[in-house]
């Protein structure tokens, strides 16, 4: 299982940092004379130098990184900040084309390289009244800082709620009565699902405690955890036989819940997670794929209905003023889960993916894919940028 | 079981067999595959077309760009004819071309003797296919002798036929025990593989690559026709290499970006030497392997649906190279040397992107190096219909755990593996190249 965590805690620095010189770089606001209009080059002396465009319209910037480092330059309005274009991860000697369509308003090149602090360049002004790109206020590490603070404490108490669970099932399991401890699988096995595992958020635990037998084959002794027990459960395994995998999972969870508390969450990860868990239920739960033998993989997208909202809510006030396509995404997920949840019988249990009709599933994977597709700005907006600490 | 007797005594490349006279009614037809069919006709038009047959390195015009395939001579939209004689198979240096097709077969001959013949017979066709020509006119003595595909006259349209072995083959059927290549294996499961039993391995496995899908489609039906009771598919999938937009040498995969970049220069002959093919006398491999290449290939579902919901930025540093243009996060041009050295840190090509883990560009690792020729493929949906699409990577190499397990390995957990699936594929060894009108496919092998 992958992840998808890029470290921040480089820039974090350099972000947090005072940068009381910075302004000083904000010379000659004007759109006469400097270099040749397409070409920006950037160091960590200089962060453009003065250029100018023809008029609105779009535009071609060639960012010519003639640093000795990787940096990040952003084209921003500078009354506040907002991000107009960005390319990341330019390399020394390195030209980048940067497009955008050119409003009209002010400009200016924010210039991030690695071990320095964030420069801006000269304030050029684009006259008229022309509509051109969006400008977008981003979003800072010390915006995210306190919401993925929030977000371990969160997951810490579901954790906890969690661990008995696993340990009735363990306990069920033992005891030898196959009915309840199913049912307990479920239970747990849901309470798991809306912590949004999705793609290696929990490491290591994730293949240990819910890991699929794709790699290793359903005899594997190898392959441990929720869906090993699932296999064992409803394919005429003896419980005698699945104590040990219901121990060792009890034993798993409790490590997971002790363990986490300690890490630190990669601040990308929280907007990217949003619609990774989402991702992760269409790959896997609506497939079918992740059905070994319960049937409950419309269940399971339900939880990761659940996960999502959770870091939804966090990053609400974030997403709000900046991503108008967020009702959408609420009353996608409303309607996904609406769709899933008359799957639900009376008894609890619930129709599997593979019994549904052909009319229901089509409704239900249209609805996902189509809240997908709202889902998907969230990561790229929520993405922590640095920027002048003016702002 | 019919019995070896209707075998043909024919020799394959006796040049006046003619076409053949089919088998009396009720008389067991299982053998048609079997070179009487087919054997005369491709003897005769073998002289001509092969005649240009001479170094393995002389391939469509040998274009000076490794990865170029740009200066083809295109006539009438068909690609000239590929010598189909040589030391190494014709198939395996080229870039790739439009079409391919990937086929996996379970040998189903009866003993030893009539393995060979179908190995002659695979040879036959694929010497006639790759040359072309008019096939033989059976008249009034049954069906037509060709799909009609093509038209009355075979077009080679460039086409290559890449034949080879899997380590299956060399059970006690065929008593191949001692002949099986040293380092051929059955496929690992890599942590992020799902494998599907059904689309892996085979017995057997053939290439089909030409400039368009009706000539890899008409080879097929041919090669399968003429073969019929001694082998049997297992699995198979159709791919193509895209034009290289917008314009350049390296054709683009389904998540957009450039695919194929870094490979060795097949222009030199010390890297493929060192690199993709088993060198004569290397230690512990039967002599006959010489010449060959282990074949590697792995069929891997790309989630494009997933993947378009990512943003550019993300997407960069996941695969190391700019989508647009090509070029690595810290180049200047498609095939600049990413200075790794440089970035210990990975602030411009993340310390785990898929170009960084897959080739590190160090000592170390210039040894790993593999000869990569993926194609897409695309076919249809999947359970909840979004597209099944993704790569057909193959690679060709000396050494399969030296050199693709070994990148694989370092690829494990990349952050690319959340995109992909690795579900079907195969160890192979291509064989060594036919060398001449009276050589055959592992004739060395089955000597």
């Amino acid at each position: 299982m992958g992840t998808r965590r890029l470290r921040v805690a480089a820039q974090f620095a350099a972000a947090g940092a005072a940068l009381a010189a910075s302004l000083a770089a904000c010379s000659s606001g004007s759109s006469g004379g400097g270099q040749p209009a397409n070409e920006i080059t950037v160091s960590s002396s200089e962060c453009g130098g003065s250029w100018r465009v023809p008029g609105p319209g779009w535009h071609t910037f060639e960012i010519n990184n003639q640093g000795t480092t990787g940096a990040e330059i952003d084209l921003v309005d500078p009354a506040d900040g907002a991000i107009y274009a960005e390319v990341e991860n330019t390399g020394p000697a390195t030209v980048t084309p940067m497009t955008l369509d050119i409003g009209s308003g002010k400009y200016a090149f924010l210039c991030s390289f690695s071990d320095y602090d964030p420069q801006q360049g000269a304030v050029v002004t684009v006259p008229g009244h022309a509509t051109g790109t969006p400008a977008i206020l981003p979003i800072t590490y010390n915006d995210l800082i306190p919401l993925a603070k929030k977000y371990v404490t969160e997951e810490e108490v579901a954790i906890k709620v969690l661990a008995p669970e696993t340990a009735a099932l363990s306990a069920a399991v033992e005891s030898g009565n196959l009915a309840t401890a199913r049912r307990d699988w479920l239970t747990a096995h849901l309470q798991y699902e809306t912590l949004g595992d999705a793609y290696g958020a929990f490491g290591n635990f994730d293949t240990e405690i819910d890991g699929r037998a794709d790699a290793v084959g359903v005899n594997s002794p190898q392959w441990t955890g929720f869906y090993r027990l699932e296999y064992g459960l409803w394919h005429g395994q003896s419980l005698k036989s699945l104590a040990p995998v219901a121990a060792t999972l009890n034993r798993d969870v409790d490590q997971l819940a002790t363990w986490w508390p300690t890490q630190e969450v990669t601040l990308s990860d929280l907007g990217r997670r949003a619609h990774e868990v989402i991702e992760n239920a269409l790959e896997f739960q609506l497939t079918g794929h992740d059905d070994y033998g319960s049937g409950s993989t419309l269940a399971s997208t339900v939880a990761a209905i659940a996960a999502s909202r959770v870091l939804l809510a966090l990053l609400h006030p974030l997403l709000a003023p900046r991503y108008p396509g967020l009702p959408s995404v609420y009353t996608g997920l409303d309607q996904l889960q609406s769709l899933l949840e008359q799957e639900r019988r009376p008894s609890g249990w619930w129709v599997a993916e593979s019994a549904l009709s052909v009319s229901q599933r089509q409704a239900i994977d249209a609805a996902c894919g189509q809240v997908l597709q709202e889902l998907a700005p969230i990561a790229a907006i929520t993405e922590p940028r640095n920027t002048l600490n003016a702002f | 079981m019919p019995s070896d007797s209707t075998l043909s005594p024919d020799s394959p490349d006796s040049p006046d067999s003619g076409p053949a006279v089919p088998a009396a009614p009720g008389a067991p037809a299982r053998r048609s595959f079997l070179r009487g069919l087919a054997g005369g006709v491709a003897g005769g038009v073998i002289a001509g077309g092969a005649a240009g047959a001479a170094a393995g390195y002389a391939y469509r015009g040998a274009p000076a760009d490794p990865a170029a395939a740009a200066d083809e001579v295109i006539v009438d939209g068909l690609l000239p004819a590929v010598p189909f004689h040589g030391k190494y198979q014709a198939g395996i240096l080229p870039a790739p071309s439009r079409s391919t097709m990937v086929v996996s077969f379970n040998a189903t001959a009866q003993g030893k003797a009539e393995l060979v013949d179908l190995f002659r017979t695979v040879t036959d066709r694929a010497r006639f296919l790759t040359a072309g020509g008019p096939p033989p006119v059976v008249g009034i003595n049954g069906p037509p002798s060709d799909s009609g595909v093509l038209g009355p006259t075979v077009a080679p349209d460039g086409l290559t036929v890449t034949f080879g072995v899997g380590s299956t083959l060399f059970d006690d059927r065929y008593g191949l025990a001692s002949a099986r290549p040293r380092r051929l294996v059955p496929m690992t499961s890599f942590p992020n593989d799902d494998l599907d039993p059904a689309q892996c391995g085979g017995d057997l496995i053939l290439q089909l690559s030409a400039g368009n899908a009706d000539t890899v489609v008409h080879a097929l039906r041919d090669i399968a026709k003429n073969t019929r009771g001694g082998m049997q598919a297992n699995w198979r999938i159709d791919g193509f290499a895209s034009p290289a937009r917008p314009a350049g040498t390296v054709p683009r995969n389904m998540l957009g970006f450039m695919d194929g970049i870094a490979n060795p220069s097949v222009t030199s002959r010390a890297a493929m030497d060192s690199l993709v093919w088993v060198e004569p006398g290397t230690a512990g491999e039967p002599a006959w392997t010489a010449h060959g290449s282990y074949f590697v290939v792995r069929l891997i579902r790309m989630f494009v649906e997933f993947w378009d919901r990512v943003d550019v930025g993300e997407q960069e540093t996941m695969i190391g190279r700019r989508r647009a243009s090509g070029y690595p996060l810290d180049g200047d041009s498609v095939y600049a040397t990413p200075d790794y050295a440089a970035d210990p840190t990975g602030d411009i090509v993340p310390l785990t992107a898929h170009i960084r883990l897959a080739n590190p560009r160090t000592a170390q690792s210039a040894p790993s190096q593999i000869l990569r020729r993926a194609y897409n493929y695309d076919r249809g949906l999947d359970q909840v219909g979004d597209l099944d699409m993704g790569l057909i990577f193959t690679c060709f190499q000396q050494d399969i755990g030296r050199q693709f397990a070994a990148v694989q390995t370092r690829l494990i957990g990349e952050p690319l593996v959340d995109y992909i699936s690795p579900f079907g594929g195969g160890y192979f060894l291509a064989l060594p190249g036919v060398t001449g009108p009276s050589d055959y496919y592992g004739r060395t092998m089955l000597a």
